[in-house]
Order: C-alpha cells, then structure tokens, then sequence
C-alpha cells in the first residue's frame, strides 16, 4: 500500500503497513492487547511477500528472534504493549550494547503488573530511561495520531539502521485501536549500507562477532563512552519537537503521544478565555528536548505537563526548566484520556493559584 | 464546528463497521475524522461500541465523555448511553429492540424499526445500514451519497456481492421516518 | 611423510584454547570445526552463540558470531536464520543456557522445525559461576547450590534434552553423544554432521546432546573426569540417535 491516497486505518494497520514499506524482512511478535492487529495483519502479509514472519513463544523469543535478525543487518521489528514490554528489556539492553537496529513497537496499555487493556502512558520511563540493565539509551519516537504512526515507523527503521542504535515507536491503545485518515506515501529515506558489519557469512574476510561485552575493563569503558558520543550525536542532529502559540505564551501545555491532541485543542479553548497559552510536544522522548523547554523557560513561560501517568515525563520537563520557571502536572494513571475541559479548568485553577500567591 | 457520535448495540448487529462506513463518509467529505472502539475484554460481555469525532479543524480529542449524537440498536446500549448524550443533542434507537421511553426532557429521541425494516429487507443482518440511513435523515451532517459511496469502499471488490442490499438498507433508513 | 591430524582451516590462526585442562568444550568445538572445514560451510556460517563456557566459540572458530543474552541462542539463531533462509546457522550452548533459562526457546525452535542446528553440552553443572547444580546435575551430585547431593525432594530430577526434542515433529535429528573415548567422539563427529546435513537439506531442527566433562567444578583430574562421564551420565543419559528422519 504504497499511495498517496487517504485511507481510513487503525493505528496499529498503519504501524504494520508502515513497516512493510520501510523494507521490514522480519517480524516476530507474540499476542497482547491492544497492539496484537500489528501481529495478525503482518502474519498475513508477510509471507506473501516472502518475508519473514514468527508467531514467538514469548516476548522473550521474539525480541532475541530480532536480535539475530538485525544482527545480519536487515530490517527487523517487533511490536507488543507494557507489561510484555518489561520482558523485552534485557534484550534491549544487548542490543543497544550490540548496536544493533532493532526496531520495538510499544503500543501501551495500563500498568503496574497486567495493567489491563485501558490505554495510558505510563511506560514513559521504561521507554527512556529503560529497564535493562546497565548505561544504555535507545532513540524513543513518541507519534500522536495515525499519520505519525506511519511517519515515525519509517523513522525508526532509518534511525535504527543510521545509528545502530535500537528505536521504540511509543504509541498507545487509544492510538492503536483508533482509526483517522492516513497516507502512507512511500519510505522517505535512503537506504542505509550495512556491510561494514552485517553478519553475512565471512565470505573471503576474516569472521566477525558481535557482542555486548569486552572483556578487558579498559575496552569496556572506551565502547560505553564511545557509545554515549554516538547518542550525543543522536541528540544533537536528530531531537525533535512541535511547538505553537508559545511566542507570547504564559503557560505552556506540554504531552506527549496521543495527548498532543488534547493539548493542543485546550490551548485553542483558554485562549478563546483571553489566557495566553501556548503547547509544546516532544517528538524524540529520547533524546529529550531539554534544550528547547530550558530556552522557553528562562523566557519566563511557566509549564503544565498532561499526561497519562503519575508524574514520568514531568520529571524530565522539570529537569529541563532547572528552576527557572513553574511547572505543574495535570494526569491520571489511565482510563479515559484527560479531556480538553478537564485540562481547561485544571490550567485555570493553576493559574488563579499562581496570580494568588503573587498577590 | 465538531461533533461526536456513539454507535453501540449486540456484538454481531455491527456497530464497528456502520461506525467505519460513517468514518468513512467523512474523510471522501474532506474533513477530519477519528473512529475510536472499545476493545480487549470489554467487547466480550456481548455490547459494543464506537465513537466517531468529526471536525472542520484537527480533532480535539478522540474519547469524549459526553455525546451530540448516539445511534443505539438494543435495549442495553440505550440505558447505557442515554445518559451520555450532551443537553440538545439527539439519540437514535432501533425500536424493534428498544422501548420507546424518553427518561430525560433535554434531549431529542427518534425511534425506528430499524430491525423490522432489514428483515423486511431479507435480512436482519442489515439493520445496521438502515440505522445509518436514519441518522442520515436525522443529521444534517451526515450525506446520503457520502454515504453510500463509503459503504463501497469499505465493502471493496472481495464482498461486492453485498452491495445492491446495502445500499438498498441504507436507502430504506433514509425513507424510515417519513 | 602422511599427516594424519591438522589444525582444522576454520580455527583461528593463533587461537589458543582457554579452557580449563581436561574440559570437552575443545574438543567439541575442534569437531565442528572440522565439520564446517569438510562441508565447506565457513562463508556461509553465523552462529548464534550463548552464555557460560561455551560463549568463547568466537574466540577460537573464525565465522560470523552473534552472542545471544542467557537462554535465548535458539530464539536469536531463528532470527538469523529467517533473514537468511541460505546461511548455515547454528547454535552453541551449554546446558543451563539451552535446558534451563532458554528451555521454552529450545523447544520451540524444535516444534518450530526452524532449519537450524543446535549443539549443547551437557556437563552437569554450571561451569563458568563456579559449579552450581542445574538441569542436568545427576541424583545425588553434590555442587555448590547442592551442598548435600540432589534428591528429588528440593531439585526433581535431570532433564533428558535429546530425549525430550526428539519428540517435537520439527526436529530432523536429535542424539546424545559423549567425549569420553577415541570411539565415542568419532560417533559425535558423525551425528554432529548429521544434524548439519539435515538443516542443509531442509529437513528441519538438528539437535546434538554432547556429554562433556567439567574437572574443575567436579574437583576431579581429567582422567577422573572422562571415567565419570562413562561410569555415572551415559548410564543416567543414554547415548543414541533419538530421530532420524533421513533413516525413517
């Protein structure tokens, strides 16, 4: 499905799609509420294409099913949500260590423990700061609605194989179960050549391995520095973020994800209330666009943070201020999304309380 | 200008693709449009239900808690959502499964055997069509041909078989309250 | 003058064996070497390599090596071998990485009938933490974790891995093999090759069980090593080829 035609498609048909377009060979994959259409749609297509599909016998299967995928530098993916999510970890911290482009899906149900299906946004943290063990960071691409569901999908399978670096697409359920219109176009970005270190076989050159640890200390130390560089790099060429009305803005809304939405839209209601708000949404969670927020923060623009959990990327958004400026939470663990009015009035409050205490 | 929809009734009576259908409608309009299901365990107690958001701007928010139009095929989906239509806006009822009852004064009711006409039609399995032929005639917002050119598209080349009783559903919900 | 024994050509040139004296895991490792020299499958070989001893295979064997994390070289190796259905891909592991902690993807992988070979030695101890009691540990052997011998009431019982994979539909091949003696590691050479011809030929899951010895952690000299491999495991672990679906 390669058109510039919109169609009607779930957030979790696009990511599909949006993989095969970007020249996903594999997928491996294990059933989990709400993202488990990724896994059905591609179970049917893939073979037709003559690709690689796997229905894992865990989550455990399938994310190592992609570690020896993308060791031999194809495309490869999976997909699945939250608590399915955790058992992935160790195997992203290898990969990371391996620097291989893996490419994980997290369509984001409620937490802790089963969390049961509702959508929210509280994997945040294991997204960013990661459950795996020791110093790594993957590249996390937080998409808002089911075109940047598609978008950023072609994203992570080009920054994966750019970098060598593991991407997460963090979406949600609300954004995998919801349909909008979409267009899929096609894969916007070149192909990357991987046969400097591809696992193909040593055909006439030496046998390379690819591991995640070197076993003298001082190699050790050298690959972990050189492998924070690389991130800086990352940060530095590829953080990105959506902002508007924040040029005069007194308060500015921040979410992530599908919340975006319901920022933006409450930005437009206390405006038309003669309240200067602006929004900002962080495109890249890792790296985070701490630079930015710190800059609209020494202007002198107090933060409200929305979102669907008890407080994670607020932590970062305070972080990045570094004093300089108010910054206030609005959430809910998860459930129904926080609605445009709940925000509203919540921003109100926030406000009356600030011109209170001046006073 | 933006207004939601709920669409709910038995799992089976179709709700999930009349929601599509109407989704549809609205992106061949041009506008902005989101579907958004209930889903996971939810689905399994036996009623289902969709919202769909339709904007002239970006979609404010997907999931509302309240709603300008409720399109409500049995008896359960009608105790459960009447409630949740916004003072002035309007529910849409199969009365071959729901009693005509008006628990509150603030809000509009239409009622039709949608259920009699698709069997009348052939088939109860279409009663889905001619509910989205009622709210057709209902709401100004929704068209007809719109309509009827997404029922097409969703059905596609693999059950065009389909379409001629569909359409001629559609067709009969639209004449439904005359 | 005839040479009657060389370094295998696929070996490292100035590879020198880590291992413990009188452990097996070179011996094991010379074999396939061998194999991969005689099938000519060096240029086309990955192998998926795992945890404990047996991670040093990159160390000594000049062909492409992904480590796979603990327990997960058979998941890692149907990784590699779906993107590259024409490569030869095999796993090396030992016993608590394929029969412990990686029990589900070893299974699977067989059930699957993923065309790729799997090789696990089997010594009855964890070797690399220092000899603690595993899967296979024998009834009454005593190891660090099972200072008073293991009886079935704190530990169950030793798993039979060829056994056990031999009954999945998609294994080709599944033996038990031991490195005790001149015959019985010619007998490894073969079913070894074996369960890589019958991933060559498309067959489906080649599975080879190596009964190894470990002198360190069973604090025995080698000699004392291989006797206890013939005398307490071939007993316990029979060997045998267990499916072969070439001679059905």
């Amino acid at each position: 499905m390669i058109s510039d035609k919109k169609v009607l498609i779930k957030g979790n048909y696009a990511i599909a799609q949006a993989a095969i377009n970007a020249g996903c060979q594999c997928y491996f994959g294990y059933p989990i509420t709400p993202q488990t259409e990724i896994g059905e749609y591609l179970s049917a297509k893939m073979p037709e294409l003559g690709r690689g599909y796997v229905c894992a016998e865990s989550e455990l299967g399938a994310i190592n099913m992609v570690v020896g995928a993308s060791a031999t530098g194809v495309k490869a993916m999976t997909s699945s949500s939250s608590c399915a999510i955790a058992l992935m970890q160790e195997a992203l911290s290898y990969a990371y260590s391996d620097e291989l482009p893996a490419v994980v899906v997290n369509v984001m149900r409620a937490g802790p423990g089963l969390g049961y299906v509702y959508p929210a946004q509280g994997d945040y943290n294991q997204a960013v700061y990661g459950g795996g063990n020791g110093d790594y960071k993957i590249i996390v691409l937080a998409p808002s609605t089911v075109q940047e569901c598609i978008d950023y999908t072609y994203r992570a399978f080009y920054l994966a194989q750019k970098y060598r670096n593991p991407v997460m697409l963090l979406a949600d359920g609300l954004l995998g179960q919801m349909m909008e219109p979409a267009c899929f176009g096609e894969y916007p970005y070149p192909e990357v050549d991987v046969s400097s270190w591809a696992l193909k076989g040593a055909k006439g050159r030496d046998g390379k391995a690819i591991y995640s640890c070197a076993r003298d200390e001082q190699e050790h130390i050298r690959k972990i520095e050189r492998l924070f560089a690389k991130f800086e790099l990352i940060a530095e060429n590829e953080t990105s973020y959506e902002e508007d009305l924040t040029k005069d803005a007194d308060i500015v809304l921040t979410a992530f994800g599908s919340m975006t939405r319901n920022i933006k839209a409450a930005t437009r209601a206390l405006r038309e209330k003669g309240i200067k708000a602006g929004w900002f949404r962080p495109i890249t969670l890792s790296p985070f666009p701490t630079k930015r927020i710190y800059e609209l923060a020494k202007e002198g623009k107090d933060f409200v943070v929305v979102e669907m959990n008890m407080g994670q990327m607020f932590k970062d958004v305070k972080y990045a201020i570094n004093g300089e400026a108010h910054v206030d939470l609005i959430n809910r663990p998860c459930g129904e999304w926080l609605s445009v009015e709940e925000i509203v009035s919540s921003v109100e409050k926030i406000m009356g309380g600030k011109y209170a205490n001046c006073i | 200008m933006e207004k939601n929809f709920i669409f709910a009734g038995f799992g089976g009576q179709g709700v999930l693709l009349a929601g599509t259908i109407l989704a549809n409608s609205f992106m061949l309009q041009g506008k902005n449009v989101t579907w958004y299901p209930c889903y996971g365990a939810e689905m399994r107690g036996g009623t289902v239900n969709c919202e769909i958001v339709v904007s002239d701007t970006e979609v404010s928010s997907v999931h509302k808690q309240d709603t300008d139009f409720a399109l409500v095929l049995n008896q359960q989906s009608f105790d459960k959502f009447v409630k949740r239509v916004k003072a002035g806006g309007t529910i849409i009822a199969n009365s071959t499964l729901v009693t005509e009852s008006k628990p509150r004064t603030d809000i509009k009711y239409i009622f039709a055997p949608m259920g009699d006409i698709a069997n009348s039609l052939g088939s109860a399995k279409v009663t889905n069509m001619v509910s989205l032929g009622v709210l057709a005639d209902t709401c100004d917002l929704v068209s007809k041909e719109y309509l009827a050119k997404a029922v097409e598209l969703v059905l596609g080349e693999k059950k065009k078989q389909f379409l001629p009783l569909n359409l001629k559903a559609l067709e009969a919900g639209c004449g439904a309250l005359v | 003058m005839q040479t009657v024994f060389s370094v295998p050509k696929v070996m490292k040139k100035d590879f020198k064996f880590t291992f413990c004296p009188g452990c097996d895991h070179g011996v094991a490792m010379r074999l396939v070497a061998e194999i991969i020299d005689e099938l000519d499958l060096k240029e086309k070989t990955i192998c998926s390599s795992a945890i404990g001893c047996s991670v040093f295979i990159y160390d000594f064997l000049n062909i492409d090596c992904i480590e796979a994390p603990h327990g997960r070289a058979c998941a890692s190796a149907t990784g590699v071998k779906r993107a590259n259905p024409d490569k030869f891909v095999f796993t090396y592991q030992g016993d608590g990485d394929f029969a412990s902690i990686g029990w589900a993807e070893s299974m699977h992988t067989a059930l699957r009938g993923e065309k790729v070979s799997a090789i696990c030695i089997n010594n009855t101890t964890y070797g690399m933490t220092g000899g603690q009691h595993g899967p296979t540990t024998l009834m009454g052997q005593v190891t660090t974790t099972s200072p008073f011998g293991r009886n079935k009431e704190y530990y169950g019982y030793p798993i039979k891995m060829a056994e056990h994979i031999a009954l999945c539909d998609g294994t080709a091949f599944s033996a038990r093999v031991a490195l005790d003696s001149i015959p019985h590691i010619n007998q490894a050479k073969q079913a070894l090759k074996k369960a890589f011809e019958v991933q060559l030929q498309g067959l489906g899951f080649g599975f080879v069980e190596i009964l190894s010895s470990c002198p360190t952690n069973w604090h025995m000299t080698p000699k004392q090593a291989h006797d206890r491999v013939r005398d307490e495991m071939i007993p316990v672990f029979p060997l045998g080829i267990f499916k072969d679906v070439t001679a059905e």
